[in-house]
This record gives C-alpha cells, sequence and structure tokens, in this order.
C-alpha cells in the first residue's frame, strides 16, 4: 500500500461507502494537481508525492473533521432503516389502520374505566393512548418543513416528559432503571436523527426526520 | 498562522469572484495571504462540505483537461453570510489593532 493509500484509509474511516468514494475522489483529485504542480516547479516524481501528502496534512484530522460533515456508516445503516420504516407503514394498510387505532382503542379503555371508577387503569391507559398517538399517528401528520418538524419535536418530547411523570408518579425513582434502559434506544435513535438534519440537505430528509 | 474558525470565510471570499475547485481555492487563499495563512489541504473539503449542507455554496462537475472536476460556487445566502463576516472582521480588527496599537 502506498502512503497516499494509507493517508486515505484512515481519512476515510468510519465513514460511509457513499461518503468515502466522495473524499476518494476529491483528494485524489487534489493530490495529483498539487503533485503535477510541483512537477511543473522541478521536483521529482517522488519528491513531488511527498509534497503532496504533506500538503494534505495528518489524515486523522481530516478524518474527524469528515465524520462531521459526511454521514458515517452507523448513520447510512441509520438511514436506511428510516427509509424502510416509511416504506413499511406506507405499503401496508393493515398496518396503517393498527396504527390510528391502537391509540383510539386504548383511549376508549381509559374512558371505560374510568365511567366504571377504576382510575388507576384509565390513568395508565390515557396516558398510554396519548403517547402512542403522538408516536404512531406522526407520520400521518402534514409535517413537511423544518420549522413545523421542530414545533412537533418539542411537543413531542414535552408531552412524552409529562405522560411519564403521569404515569410513574411519585415511583418515577424506583422505576427509574427501568425507564432509563427502555428511553436509551430512543434517545439514541433522536441523537443520530439530530446528526442526520445537520448533514443532510433538507431536500433530501425522509418523512421520518422530521418527527 | 493559527486561522481557525475563519476558513469557510476565506473560501467564500475566494469564490465570491468566480466558481472554483478545491485545489485552486487553497492556492488562491494561500497566495493572496503571502502565505501567512498556510493550512493542511486536507481539511479544506470537509469545510466546503460543511458549507454546502448550509446552503452558502452548491457544487457542479465540469470537465477540466479531459478530467472531471467538482466546481463549487457561492450561494445568494453564502454571499448574505461573507458580507456580514466581512463587516465583523472589520469592526474586530479595528477594535484589537486600537487595543494592540496602544501597547506599543
Amino acid at each position: 500500500m502506498t502512503e497516499f493509500e494509507n493517508w486515505l484509509k484512515l481519512a476515510t474511516r468510519q465513514l460511509s461507502k457513499d461518503s468515502s468514494a466522495q473524499v476518494r475522489r476529491e483528494i485524489q483529485e487534489h493530490y495529483e494537481l498539487t503533485r503535477d504542480s510541483a512537477i511543473g516547479q522541478g521536483a521529482s516524481e517522488s519528491e513531488a508525492s511527498r509534497l503532496a501528502l504533506v500538503a494534505l496534512g495528518d489524515p486523522r484530522t481530516a478524518n474527524h473533521q469528515y465524520r462531521r460533515v459526511l454521514l458515517t456508516s452507523a448513520e447510512a445503516r441509520a438511514l436506511r432503516q428510516v427509509r424502510w420504516e416509511a416504506q413499511v407503514v406506507c405499503a401496508r394498510p393493515w398496518l396503517t389502520g393498527l396504527l390510528l387505532g391502537l391509540p383510539l382503542i386504548a383511549l376508549i379503555a381509559a374512558a371505560t374505566f374510568f365511567v366504571i371508577g377504576n382510575t388507576s387503569i384509565a390513568r395508565d391507559l390515557l396516558a398510554a393512548g396519548i403517547g402512542m398517538g403522538i408516536l404512531f399517528l406522526a407520520p400521518f401528520l402534514p409535517i413537511y418543513t423544518p420549522a413545523r418538524g421542530r414545533v412537533f419535536r418539542g411537543v413531542k418530547w414535552i408531552v412524552l416528559t409529562g405522560l411519564l411523570g403521569l404515569a410513574f408518579g411519585s415511583e418515577w425513582l424506583k422505576w427509574s432503571w427501568l425507564l432509563a434502559s427502555s428511553l436509551w434506544p430512543m434517545l439514541w435513535i433522536e441523537w443520530t436523527r439530530v446528526s442526520l438534519r445537520r448533514k443532510l440537505p433538507v431536500e433530501q430528509w425522509p418523512k421520518q426526520l422530521y418527527l | 498562522m493559527n486561522f481557525r474558525g475563519t476558513l469557510p470565510t476565506l473560501i467564500l471570499q475566494a469564490l465570491a469572484q468566480a466558481p472554483s475547485h478545491g485545489y485552486r481555492i487553497a492556492q488562491q487563499i494561500k497566495e493572496r495571504s503571502q502565505g501567512v495563512l498556510d493550512f493542511k489541504e486536507g481539511t479544506l473539503y470537509p469545510a466546503l462540505h460543511k458549507l454546502q449542507n448550509e446552503g452558502l455554496v452548491d457544487s457542479y462537475e465540469e470537465v477540466e483537461k479531459g478530467r472531471p472536476r467538482r466546481y463549487y460556487r457561492i450561494t445568494k445566502s453564502g454571499r448574505a453570510v461573507l458580507a456580514k463576516d466581512r463587516s465583523e472582521w472589520r469592526d474586530l480588527s479595528r477594535a484589537v489593532t486600537m487595543i494592540l496599537g496602544e501597547a506599543r
């Protein structure tokens, strides 16, 4: 492996396949122009290659900066999953019906339990109904702009936090292990989506990124 | 010289006159600063991608001497950001010069 190949390998570490190909293309182009310029100024081929490599700098620094602006392999995977989710929901009418029906069933059950006097179960069902409503109905809401997306996400987190308070009340500390372990994947997904929103132009956002 | 944080503004300035490719942008910054602003060229492209993600520059491919080259050009919002950065830099530079000038 040449020194330049090694530079590229380090600079493209953990980047997605597409990002990696893009970096390889642009750096190769830059390297060749720098090399040709050095040869034009009288440097030998090996000296020109060395100078072109020195001009590129530290590949780890470049990799660190590339990972902040281009998709990493983990983010590309998350993006594929987001697109897959949207396709699955749109292609299966029974799933759409289920997603729309479940929150409604929970709310009807909550009202029923409230009427018969079992307020504790009614409260939990109400929290579940609202929570499912926020999460499951979101793909069907007209959220197609970043501004609407920001408002929705703000409302979503406020409502979900309120619901957790409602469901666990003063016992939240006792159940904190359950809350932490079940919320962690959700927070991780949210964090990945924040990064995807930063890196992708708005016109390339799938619907789920607004939510 | 360390000019951390100002590279995006320098790129926008280099693109303000005409669209250009990465190598030429790097050379332009180095030549116009007479070698004072010497940076590692591997960090130029992440900065260009960031500007592109923010909609301040866009890119297109053009064939030059038989080779495809990625050209970058400044957008309307890029020009607005450049004008703002330029004005802020003038204020900062004036203020620092006043302080350092007094310290002679």
